[in-house]
């Protein structure tokens, strides 16, 4: 199938997605162009509304990969915002400790305890899967809330910032500030960071023996297995590199945007990035696309409700639409 | 025995997706004869019986029943209109009696109280008339084979059928339940039945029907009767012009060329003690003990279910044997942990390929390398070679005709036959000191069962050592060096191909042991 006819469906979703939205703004006496046009293009008319997309873009990516590769081995990790809120309060933890460390020493101090934080993160559930078979789909949702209580904990803890109404740390060791790539409007390294860890997990798991085996895994276990594959350690493998994105996700959140830790600051990333993952159908290729694309839509929406009123929820609906004719599409197509 | 037309099915058209299944075949039943329907795997057989028993629909064409058009739609319409089935798979309860089997779905005098009374009465003068002895108390699971064929049999007659269809009625037989199956046809066929018997063995069809028609490729070649044409021509009529027959090992007469071991051969495979015991603590395999010497081809006999497929899964590193050792080349095929046909150079063709075998999902090229995946020439341990893989690839989709787009197709798409094609490329893609093949033709069309045993010769010939499980007899007479009859787990007779007898196989395949 060329590029072309494997594109319709998704454009077809989009058009369509987006036609029955409109109705409701219409009805909702709103102008519907105008609508449109502040979803599409805030992105693309201004640098800052370019730059925010971009720092949408980078957790969304890392989150939406950490869907993605334990879905092609045929798991389901929907933690993805718990791994974050750990790896974020690891980072901090870290930032403010060793506040007074150098940048060269307590940058890759703050992302590597992300990542590590994160990656243990994901083992929990990864070995209660492999020593009692307990589905992942439970464990990973009910650890989004434990890490809900942890980052209370430590927010409103003896690390917390006085000043603030809200809970949240005090700031991290301005060594641990992601550089900038512009300073106004502010983009953080952190983007730079994501693709390069987007494009090394598509290396990995299309180019590598582990990867393949990956694969094999999702594809048909038992068949795997039989041909040397050690189906059970890749589940849990899986599960902890995609921990480790989602801890390099909050890592990096922590250390380019809030450069402290924020009670909400998982925002609503879990949900999108599910919605990307699926859209993508697992593909990592895809996935940094459609995440754009999201991110696009995510900055339109804020938008939108800002200048013209329109509630935020209505993009959520285009994109939740969009994942759903998406899917349909399928269906249609192999009938 | 008038030879009038019963049964006349006229242009029937199938076609599955894109594939044309069947283009206007034509087929034509007498009464009280027995017709043979031959051709290879995919030749159609099976789907048009499946029409005229109403499990699958026509696009186009008639079915004619004594003169007059009918139409079936299901399975219910052909039993009344006095066809009946016996499929390959039973569809038989377990755990209810022959009896109970044999009356379920019909209207029994007594439905409250379930006494069988007048209903065990007629189904044993069923069996009285036709032969087919079978206890009507035992339950279905603690019967042989040859029984519960009997009894799919006298289901169909129980319900008053005047066509019998039996496809492929003798996979699971022993040679003595075959000449026991062919006897009741007869009896069936004396007492007025016409019986179509499908088949893509070319002897059975020979000692045993009236006229055969062959189809290949979803055509009509053929329908002649039995006294009118040889071999040969049913031969060529099955396989088209381009096989080579006398070439060929499928059809290889008597007397043909079989390359012995030669006497210094080392022991390549040595299998002491081997006891498996499944989790719930059944006995799969006892005190196994046999060794295969390189160059050699040891099959493996058998009904199916009698641990052949432990025996495969324990020879291959899949599952460690409860006791025993077993020694590949001098080492530990049991201990190796995880990926022993990896590390010992150990070749699966498994017999549920798409289970056991099988990425669905996944590429051709990536099917094929399953289990290669780490290694040269398609990897160097941590990156795939894609440009080798691909490459070799397409030469193995060329050498195995495998059909398909390329290699880039994704696996589902492929029917059965391809999909143990692939399963056989990836077998014999890399050098492996040891080939455990568990019936690797299944499912293939002669030409292509010809090319797996001359691949298996290849390997004979290169010292190569091959495990051949299968339950065709007739493939295993002709390709083993020796032969190994399993019944429960144990290995009940081994036997030289000079001692090879089809019916003392038969016998120990039925845990008959042997004299003396």
């Amino acid at each position: 199938m060329t590029i072309v006819r494997k594109v319709i469906p998704y454009v077809i979703a989009i058009v369509a997605a987006f036609a029955a939205v409109g109705i409701f703004i219409a009805a909702m006496g709103f102008d519907v162009g105008r609508a449109y046009q502040t979803i599409l293009f805030t992105s693309f008319r201004t640098p800052n509304g370019f730059i925010q997309t971009l720092l949408k873009f980078t957790p969304l990516t890392l989150l939406a990969l950490a869907f993605t590769v334990p879905f092609t081995a045929g798991k389901f990790n929907i933690g993805g915002e718990g791994q974050m809120i750990i790896g974020a309060i690891a980072a901090t933890a870290v930032g403010i400790m060793f506040a007074d460390l150098p940048l060269f020493l307590l940058l890759p101090m703050v992302i590597i305890a992300g990542i590590i934080a994160g990656a243990v993160y994901g083992l929990v559930p990864a070995w209660l899967l492999y020593r009692f078979g307990i589905n992942e789909i439970l464990t990973t949702v009910l650890l989004n809330f434990v890490s809900f209580a942890i980052l209370d904990l430590v927010a409103t803890g003896p690390w917390r910032d006085p000043a603030a109404g809200h809970p949240t740390t005090v700031t991290i060791g301005s060594g641990g500030f992601l550089p900038m790539l512009i300073s106004n409007p502010p983009l953080h390294s952190g983007f730079f960071l994501a693709v390069v860890v987007a494009a090394g997990v598509y290396i990995y798991t299309t180019r590598t023996s582990s990867g393949f085996e990956l694969l094999a895994t999702g594809a048909n276990p038992r068949a795997a297995e039989v041909f040397g594959v050690n189906v059970r350690r890749m589940f849990v493998f899986s599960l902890v590199l995609a921990g480790a994105l989602a801890g390099l996700s909050g890592a990096i959140e922590v250390a380019g945007v809030h450069r402290r830790l924020i009670e909400g600051m998982q925002s609503n990333f879990l949900v999108l990035s599910l919605i990307i993952g699926l859209i993508a159908k697992g593909n990592n290729l895809a996935v940094p696309f459609v995440a754009f694309f999201i991110a696009v839509l995510e900055i339109g929406a804020s938008a939108m409700q800002r200048t013209m009123g329109i509630p935020v929820q209505m993009v959520f609906i285009v994109e939740a639409l969009v994942l759903l004719f998406v899917l349909l599409s399928d269906v249609v197509r192999r009938r | 025995m008038d030879k009038e037309p019963i049964l006349v099915l006229k242009g029937i058209r199938k076609v599955f997706d894109k594939t044309v299944a069947l283009d206007n075949v034509s087929f034509t039943l007498h009464t009280g004869e027995i017709h043979g329907l031959l051709g290879g795997n995919g030749a159609g057989k099976t789907t048009l019986m499946n029409i005229l028993y109403g499990l699958y629909r026509k696009e186009s064409g008639e079915i004619i029943l004594q003169g007059g058009k009918i139409e079936i739609q299901s399975p219910r319409d052909a039993l009344l209109a006095g066809i009946g089935m016996v499929h390959q798979h039973f569809l038989q309860v377990s755990n209810y009696t022959v009896l109970e089997n044999i009356v379920l779905g019909t209207d029994v005098n007594h439905r409250f109280t379930m006494k069988l009374v007048d209903e065990t009465a007629k189904v044993k003068e069923l069996c009285q008339r036709f032969g087919l002895d079978v206890d009507l108390n035992a339950t279905i699971d603690t019967l042989p084979v040859g029984a519960r064929q009997k009894v799919e049999i006298l289901k169909a007659l129980y319900r008053g059928v005047k066509i019998l269809i039996l496809d492929e009625p003798t996979t699971n037989l022993t040679p003595q339940e075959v000449d026991s199956l062919f006897d009741s046809l007869r009896k069936l066929v004396d007492d007025g039945l016409s019986i179509v018997f499908i088949t893509h063995k070319l002897r059975e069809v020979l000692r045993v029907c009236d006229r055969i028609t062959v189809l290949r490729e979803g055509r009509n070649i053929t329908s002649l009767d039995r006294t009118h044409a040889s071999e040969e021509i049913f031969v060529r009529a099955m396989v088209g012009e381009k096989m080579d027959i006398e070439g060929s090992i499928y059809f290889a007469r008597e007397g043909q060329k079989f390359i012995a071991v030669p006497r210094e051969a080392q022991v390549a495979l040595e299998v002491e003690s081997v006891s498996l015991y499944s989790k719930d603590g059944i006995a799969r395999l006892k005190n196994l003990n046999f060794e295969i010497r390189q160059g050699e081809i040891l099959g493996v006999a058998g009904v199916a279910g009698n641990g052949q497929r432990e025996l495969a899964e324990c020879m291959t590193g899949i599952i460690p044997p409860t006791s025993g050792k077993i020694m590949l080349n001098g080492k530990d095929v049991g201990s190796v942990t995880k990926g022993a046909m990896r590390q010992l150079g150990i070749a699966y063709i498994p017999e549920d390929r798409l289970h056991d075998g099988f990425l669905p999902k996944a590429t051709i090229a990536q099917n094929l390398i399953l289990g290669y995946h780490r290694q040269a020439p398609y990897s160097d341990g941590t990156f795939i070679n894609w440009k080798k893989v691909y490459g070799q690839a397409r030469q193995q989709i060329s050498e195995y005709t495998i059909k398909t787009s390329g290699p880039e197709e994704v696996g589902g798409t492929l029917s059965g036959g391809n999909i143990q094609r692939v399963m056989i490329a990836r077998a014999f893609s890399i050098s492996s000191a040891l080939l455990v093949a568990h019936n690797p033709t299944r499912g293939l069309d002669i030409p292509s069962m010809d090319f797996v045993y001359k691949k298996i010769f290849e390997r004979k010939s290169q010292g190569g050592t091959t495990l051949l499980i299968s339950e065709d007899l007739d493939e295993l007479l002709l390709m083993c060096d020796r032969i190994a009859v399993v019944y429960r787990g144990e290995i009940f007779g081994m036997l030289d191909r000079s001692q090879f007898d089809k019916y003392m196989i038969g016998r120990l395949m039925s845990g008959i042991m042997a004299e003396g």
